[in-house]
């Protein structure tokens, strides 16, 4: 072989290196200004699939002691409860007493690609690694007073098994488990539930369980539960018989628990609520990822009584993902586009209506989303509590930020928002299940 | 320098059989001979596993283009990694006797053979990567034009790679 035969094959190879290393690096990200995806028509770039997805998680620091996250003028953020373990939703008893939902992800999902074994190592920061402290259960925080500051907590609820949503209904309290609705008798003022529960219903389970929080709310007449059951997957890659009953809303009858679907397509719906102007029920979901930092925006939505809202075969409607076959057209055309988007990758997992609020009068009409925060783009996006304005029913303005300085000026994480709830004096409550800690947002004035 | 002769003699007629070539390297050679003395089996014995896996995942892979059934495109990129890591240390072999044997670098045989090894770990590479992605289009279309083009160039640079030793003698020559 001559010299210029070898210099050329050396700039080849090179130049196949050097394009390698743009591909899989990301020379470029080109992800646009989250604000352009906020509201009802979000800009929905064209998708684009990689040989390395980006990967940015905020690396979590923790809250110092004297730091909290940043609240607009006229509002007040104080920690009602800290050194919690891993606390994701809230629940507020009728006599005001507030149950923390301590909870972690099952963690069955076998190892079926080398992928996994990566991506769980990425999680790992997400969530600042495992510790052995206990969690998995329900504790009480009961302020009487008002003060923000709870005069009694204790374990409600013990051994529970990756328990997220809550729902009370006269005196049967329900607890969704990852793989079951429970229900365990409850009388007012007890700050403790040592009787076992009752299996009401199983709900698609372990051992993959991809989506493992499952979000519950009963009717208004207390006859019916909605549970949200997550995908098996980001999409499909489980396999299609991995998703059986799965990436949707059920309805469970409560006298029976005899249950059906009651809207799909939804990947991972969490923070059901109800509308309190027009009693529909509401969901924040998290779409797909890996195909763009600005695809698939999360979104904010009511829930169509049998409504199929995309996932996974497509997204916003009629947008194909071609990382799904077969292809359903048949269910693509009936895909209903959900009412709000939220902007890419923010992980909403929180949801309250602000009706009752006792936050000014801004406050008053609309709802807070809880989110938890991005892995799918470099430019983080989420890790913040926004509010949404509502009129007649239907969000009416820009996403407004409420409660943010979960991230540092590092892009450290100190901590990350999930569920949300009212407490009896119409405060704001976050749960951080990063910093551990339970955030009480109140107005200023008072 | 009799007993090397007479050792180097016997080479020349058995020294196309791999087992008699690692003999007479161990009493005849010297420093460089001596490292691909201990290289060579190990090429030839490692140098089978990537050829077997990649041609595999281009079969799983075909398998997963016909059902959409997911368990295949998970064997493809198994098969991927596996053949990955016994295909970086087959180059690794290749390279350190690329680079300790002049005579070796000589052949346009053998720059035949390294470069089809450097291709296939870099195609596979490229191919774990779209494997990685979620779903069909882990494997269509890029994945599977990937396994294939890599199971051809496997195959031929494993047929090079061992016509080398048993055809052409590789390294058995004087320097």
């Amino acid at each position: 072989m001559t010299p210029v035969r070898h210099r050329s094959m050396r700039y080849s190879t090179l130049l196949l290196l050097l394009s390698l290393a743009c591909a899989f690096g990301g020379c470029s990200d080109n992800a646009a200004d989250p604000s352009t995806q906020i509201g009802a028509n979000p800009r929905l770039p064209e998708l684009q699939q990689y040989l390395l997805p980006p990967i940015h998680v905020a690396p979590v620091v923790g809250w110092k002691e004297t730091e909290t996250p940043t609240v607009p003028a006229g509002l007040r953020v104080q920690a009602m409860a800290t050194g919690l373990e891993h606390p994701r939703s809230l629940y507020v008893l009728p006599n005001g007493d507030i149950l923390v939902v301590e909870s972690k992800s099952p963690g069955t999902e076998p190892v079926r690609r080398p992928k996994q074994i990566i991506m769980h190592w990425v999680e790992s920061f997400a969530t600042g690694g495992s510790s052995n402290r206990p969690t998995n259960r329900i504790t009480l925080l009961r302020d009487a007073d008002g003060d923000g500051v709870p005069e009694v907590r204790s374990v409600f609820l013990d051994n529970l098994n990756s328990p997220f949503g809550v729902a009370l209904v006269g005196n049967d309290l329900y607890v969704a488990h990852t793989d079951a609705i429970v229900r365990y008798p409850y009388t007012a003022g007890v700050t403790k539930i040592a009787a076992p529960g009752t299996i009401l219903t199983p709900l698609p389970g372990g051992p993959i369980n991809h989506h493992w929080t499952k979000s519950l709310v009963a009717s208004r007449d207390g006859s019916l539960l909605y549970v949200g059951v997550g995908s098996n997957s980001n999409i499909t890659e489980n396999g299609m018989s991995a998703e059986k009953d799965r990436a949707a809303i059920w309805e469970v009858e409560r006298s029976t628990g005899r249950s059906r679907i009651f809207a799909s397509g939804l990947r991972n719906p969490n923070g059901l609520s109800w509308e309190p102007q027009t009693s529909a029920l509401w969901t924040v979901v998290n779409e797909r990822d890996e195909i763009g930092p600005d695809l698939v925006p999360d979104y904010l939505t009511s829930v169509k009584d049998g409504g199929f809202y995309g996932w996974p075969y497509s997204y916003y409607g009629p947008h194909l993902d071609p990382r799904v076959q077969p292809q359903r057209p048949d269910l693509v055309a009936k895909a209903l586009v959900p009412d709000y988007s939220l902007s890419s990758h923010v992980a909403p997992l929180g949801l309250v209506f602000s009706a009752g609020s006792s936050l000014p009068e801004a406050y008053r009409a609309g709802a807070f989303v809880g989110e938890h925060g991005s892995w799918n783009r470099k430019e983080l996006n989420g890790y913040k509590v926004v509010f949404i304005p509502f009129a007649e029913g239907r969000p009416s303005g820009d996403a407004q930020d409420v409660v943010t300085g979960f991230l540092n000026a590092n892009s450290k994480a100190r901590g990350r928002p999930v569920g949300l709830a009212l407490d009896k004096t119409g405060a704001l409550l976050v749960a951080d299940d990063v910093g551990n800690t339970i955030w009480r947002v109140t107005s200023a004035s008072r | 320098m009799n007993a090397i002769a007479a050792e180097a003699n016997i080479r020349t007629p058995t020294g196309r059989d791999g087992l008699s070539l690692v003999k007479v390297e161990r009493t005849t050679l010297g420093v460089s001979s001596t490292v691909w003395m201990v290289k060579a089996p190990i090429h030839a014995m490692l140098v089978s596993f990537p050829v077997v896996c990649f041609i595999g995942a281009l079969v799983t892979d075909l398998t997963y283009w016909s059902s959409a059934e997911i368990m295949w495109a998970d064997f493809s990129i198994w098969l991927i990694t596996a053949g990955l890591v016994f295909s970086g240390f087959a180059t690794l072999v290749s390279l350190i006797r690329f680079v300790g044997d002049r005579t070796f670098r000589t052949r346009t045989a053998v720059w035949l053979h390294l470069s089809g090894d450097l291709l296939v770990f870099v195609l596979s590479l490229w191919n774990a990567f779209v494997h990685s992605r979620d779903a069909w289009t882990s494997v269509v279309p890029t994945g599977l034009a990937l396994s294939a083009m890599v199971a051809v160039i496997a195959l031929c640079t494993g047929w090079l790679g061992l016509a080398l030793i048993y055809l052409q003698s590789a390294g058995v020559s004087e320097r």
